[in-house]
């Protein structure tokens, strides 16, 4: 029987305000998800705290809402343990860019074949409104009553100096564009940022118009596999590009795992897997 | 060693002592693992500073014709490379002991009530090879020499132990280590005891720490995923477990802090496998965190903490039993964990295989609490007889399953749900034991949601009274659950009925309180030793059976503030009275039995009841 995006859909209705850009950002992974047929039964979500960690409760697949910030690593342990599953982290920018952002790092370098939609509106939704690592120097926020005091943090060249093999910005609004992007992201063998702009209505730091005359999509001929193209893309502010900016091939960490077993097999068990028997006997 | 007959009952210890870089450790440890070849048992015990060259550092080895429960409470055998290994070690050794001691760095007493034998380890291993390095191995060979351990088995144990490190490193060694046998030979001492090797003792033992006792019994249980982060004195487990997960097909993974570590371990439980991540008390602190998450999503996964001296940084290198109120208590709101505590090294090998069951049945996190003293103390441990593992499947009851032990060892998976029977399924159904039947990912129309907020048994979030109510109810009935099946175990005290003391202890101090308790009854005290394994949720009914009948108990812990009497107190309501050390190093039997005496006295004196 052919899936329909029913499918993909919970039984939980989002509790998102209305007009939250969170609905674009759901409804384009379920068509990405949609269109690459993926059985629902083989999908982990693991989200994090935030209006954005919410997005766990109302896709129809193996979801994780956990703690804030530990979305990643969290799902790297899912995808580990079973190679055959399609893994999601997800999170707002509090999550992956705050509390959560020192994971980033260690887990491009693994280079773990999931997807991570780090969903940012610039401010703390949840909590009423408070200023996040992105929201803008100068904006006045429940916790910066005085304008922001800090430079906002970028994050697409961070991506880039952290190596994480696939990297993309996207308009949450834009949902044809977002569901393009999500499809190469998924499909891509390897660890996949999806850093998309997502309005809050309710604490509004971004705004639909705004994003329009902020974001430009990146050149049809932005050659993916040159980071330092990609890093001065990346750090382009008027306008702001979305795209892919990045996507480079290397081995996953499965790759490396299996690389890994076959080593030890191959020094002492003459490529065969060892008994247990015999791994207590070398204790003898 | 199976073959006990041509034995004679020895009972003796040495100590290596000298400072970090010496090669004491390694020296010790060829040793013990000669020793460990012959028909009797051997036990260890390590000290060595935080520091990576320098600082006092030592190692005893206690050798007997039968179980060993602790290194004992004084040295027959010293050997000391300088003069603070000297200074801090001569107070322990036994009158009529022998002292072995490098002429050229050691200043003696003279008024030692020992035998005391000269041998230059630095000039010697100087002449010989013409480094400074080596003094190790020159003790090696003199102690080898003095206890009949053939050359050969010595030589075979150097050229396993630096084989790969070339052959001028192997020659010199062994160059050294001739040179030390013949200086032995020099001093015509009188040989004691002939630690002739045993073919058997290969086949019938292993010669493990208890950290390696972990990794294997996780390995037995069916692990395989750890994750983890290094941290002293846990470290070794995941050393371990690195080296051997990818052996049995197995993965293993080094993330960059603890937190990460907790949560791929639920990540990769979720996904069905069997995990652990070994760490020490700062590691757990940070895990507080996901600790929770575990508890509240249900899953199962088995966290080690090898205790070490508190609080912060404390003492990395050190032992103590400080950590026992955050593992059952610590994290935000009320999150029910079950905490086991291993006895010994062998103890630590079953307990963990017992973690991976309790923790897939029962569904939450199980925290195994061991310290450094169990951890790095090596010990022959008798070879699991791995054709005896048995499978359990869901059709056997959890309070069923026997506990892991070298006669019987049972492994247990989660109980699934029915894959035909999905439809409706709910993820935390409230069930008699509140245990729900799970899913994994890849079954079909299992999909759920599993989330750290309240939530219904869906698991879709609830914030409603009645809801929190139950299903906080729910995830405790658990542990009562497993608090019922704990009673069906034989009792976990010895020593006699009419004995009016009792004595409870936990963890690693098992061994002394178990040698306090024959001391005692040599002397004519009597006491009744609890050693519960789990000590959290404990089998209430058994303790009162141990506690009534008594005039006094007694609880002897390795930290400052009592906290397993803290515990004990406020569940049964006694008034026991405190033995606690908190020096880093664990209680001697002699300790103990000191204070049990003082209490005996006092007691006869007062002849009132304090129960």
């Amino acid at each position: 029987m052919k899936r329909t995006l029913q499918d993909y859909k919970s039984v939980i209705e989002p509790v998102w305000c209305p007009g939250c850009g969170d609905f674009g950002v759901l409804a384009s992974l379920q068509k990405a998800l949609l269109t690459l047929d993926i059985p629902p039964e083989n999908i982990v979500t693991v989200s994090g705290i935030g209006c954005s960690g919410r997005l766990s409760h109302f896709v129809n697949t193996y979801s994780l809402h956990g703690t804030h910030g530990r979305a990643v690593p969290t799902a790297l342990g899912a995808k580990t343990a079973n190679p055959d599953l399609t893994v999601f982290a997800v999170g707002g920018d509090g999550d992956g860019l705050g509390i959560g952002g020192g994971h980033i790092a260690h887990t491009a370098r693994k280079n773990v074949d999931m997807t991570y939609l780090l969903i940012d509106n610039r401010i703390y939704g949840l909590t009423k409104g408070q200023s996040s690592p992105t929201s803008p120097y100068g904006q006045k926020t429940k916790t910066s009553p005085y304008g922001v005091f800090e430079d906002a943090l970028s994050a697409i060249p961070i991506f880039l100096a952290y190596d994480v093999s696939f990297i993309a910005r996207a308009n949450g609004l834009d949902s044809k564009t977002l569901t393009q992007i999500l499809i190469e992201a998924i499909s891509h063998k390897g660890m996949s940022i999806v850093y998309i702009f997502s309005p809050c209505r309710t604490f509004p730091v971004l705004d639909s118009k705004g994003l329009k005359a902020m974001l430009q999509p990146l050149p049809d001929d932005h050659p993916r596999e040159d980071k330092l193209k990609a890093m001065e893309m990346a750090y382009c502010e008027q306008p702001m590009y979305t795209g892919i900016f990045y996507q480079v091939n290397k081995p996953t960490l499965e790759d490396r795992l299996q690389s890994v077993i076959k080593k030890s097999w191959d020094m002492g068990n003459k490529g065969e897997e060892f008994s247990l028997q015999q791994i207590l006997h070398s204790f003898a | 060693m199976n073959n006990m007959k041509d034995s004679s009952d020895i009972d003796f210890a040495i100590r290596i002592a000298g400072e970090g870089g010496d090669g004491v450790l390694s020296a010790g440890e060829l040793f013990a693992q000669a020793a460990a070849r012959t028909v009797y048992h051997v036990f260890t015990y390590i000290t060595y500073p935080a520091e990576i060259k320098g600082g006092f550092s030592m190692i005893q080895i206690r050798i007997r014709s039968g179980t060993i429960h602790s290194m004992g409470s004084s040295v027959d055998y010293l050997i000391v490379f300088n003069q603070e290994a000297y200074d801090r070690t001569i107070g322990d050794l036994k009158e009529g002991g022998m002292l072995i001691y490098d002429p050229d760095e050691v200043k003696i007493k003279d008024d030692l009530k020992t035998k005391f034998y000269p041998i230059p380890l630095a000039k010697i291993v100087m002449d010989t090879v013409g480094a400074k390095l080596g003094k190790n191995v020159v003790a090696l060979g003199a102690l080898g020499q003095l206890f009949g351990i053939e050359f050969g088995v010595l030589e075979k144990l150097i050229k396993d132990r630096y084989g790969d490190k070339g052959s001028d490193i192997i020659e010199n060694n062994l160059k050294a280590l001739k040179a030390g046998y013949e200086a032995g030979r020099a001093n015509k001492w009188e040989q004691k005891y002939n630690l002739v090797a045993d073919t058997q003792a290969k086949v019938h033992y292993m010669l493990i720490s208890g950290n390696e006792a972990v990794a294997l019994g996780a390995l037995v249980a069916g692990c395989r995923f750890v994750a983890g982060y290094p941290i002293t004195p846990a470290t070794p487990i995941f050393e371990t477990l690195t080296n051997l997960m990818p052996k049995v097909g197995g993965r293993a993974i080094q993330l960059e802090d603890e937190i990460a570590s907790l949560s791929a371990c639920i990540g990769a439980a979720f996904a069905g496998e069997k995990a652990i991540t070994p760490t020490s008390g700062p590691g757990l602190q940070l895990m507080g965190e996901q600790l929770n998450l575990a508890s509240m999503l249900e899953v199962p996964l088995v966290i080690v903490d090898v205790q070490r001296g508190g609080p912060s940084t404390g003492l990395p290198t050190k032992t103590e039993q400080s950590d026992l109120k955050f593992a059952i208590y610590g994290t935000a709101g009320e999150a029910p964990r079950i905490i086991l505590a291993p006895t010994s090294v062998e103890d630590a090998f079953y307990q963990t295989i017992r973690a991976f069951n309790l923790a897939e049945r029962f569904q939450m996190p199980v925290i195994i609490l061991t310290d450094q003293s169990i951890g790095y103390r090596k010990a022959t441990v008798r070879m699991p007889d791995l054709t005896k593992i048995i499978e359990v499947d869901s059709s056997v009851h959890s309070d069923d399953i026997s506990i892991p032990s070298p006669e019987k060892i049972e492994i247990a998976y989660r109980i699934e749900a029915n894959p035909k029977e999905l439809n409706g399924y709910k993820r935390y159904l409230d069930t008699v034991d509140g245990v729900s039947p799970i899913t994994r990912p890849g079954l079909e129309g299992g999909q759920y949601l599993s989330g750290g907020l309240e939530h219904d048994e869906t698991g879709k979030a609830s914030y409603l009274p009645h809801i929190h109510s139950q299903m906080m109810k729910k995830r405790f009935k658990k542990l009562e659950a497993l608090g019922k099946a704990l009673e069906k175990n034989p009792p976990e005290y010895e020593g006699p009925e009419e004995a009016k003391i009792g004595v409870i202890g936990w963890g690693s101090t098992e061994g002394a309180i178990h040698e306090a308790r024959l001391l005692a009854e040599e002397r004519g005290i009597l006491f009744r030793h609890l050693q519960p394994k789990v000590l959290s949720p404990l089998p209430e009914r058994q303790i009162r059976n141990f506690l009534s009948g008594l005039k006094q108990v007694i609880m002897v812990e390795e930290n400052y503030t009592g906290q397993f009497a803290h515990f004990i107190k406020a569940k049964f309501g006694i008034r026991p009275i405190e033995i606690h050390k908190c020096e880093g190093v664990p209680f001697t039997p002699e300790e103990i039995f000191n204070g049990i005496e003082k209490v005996e006295r006092i007691i006869n004196e007062e002849n009132i009841a304090r129960l």
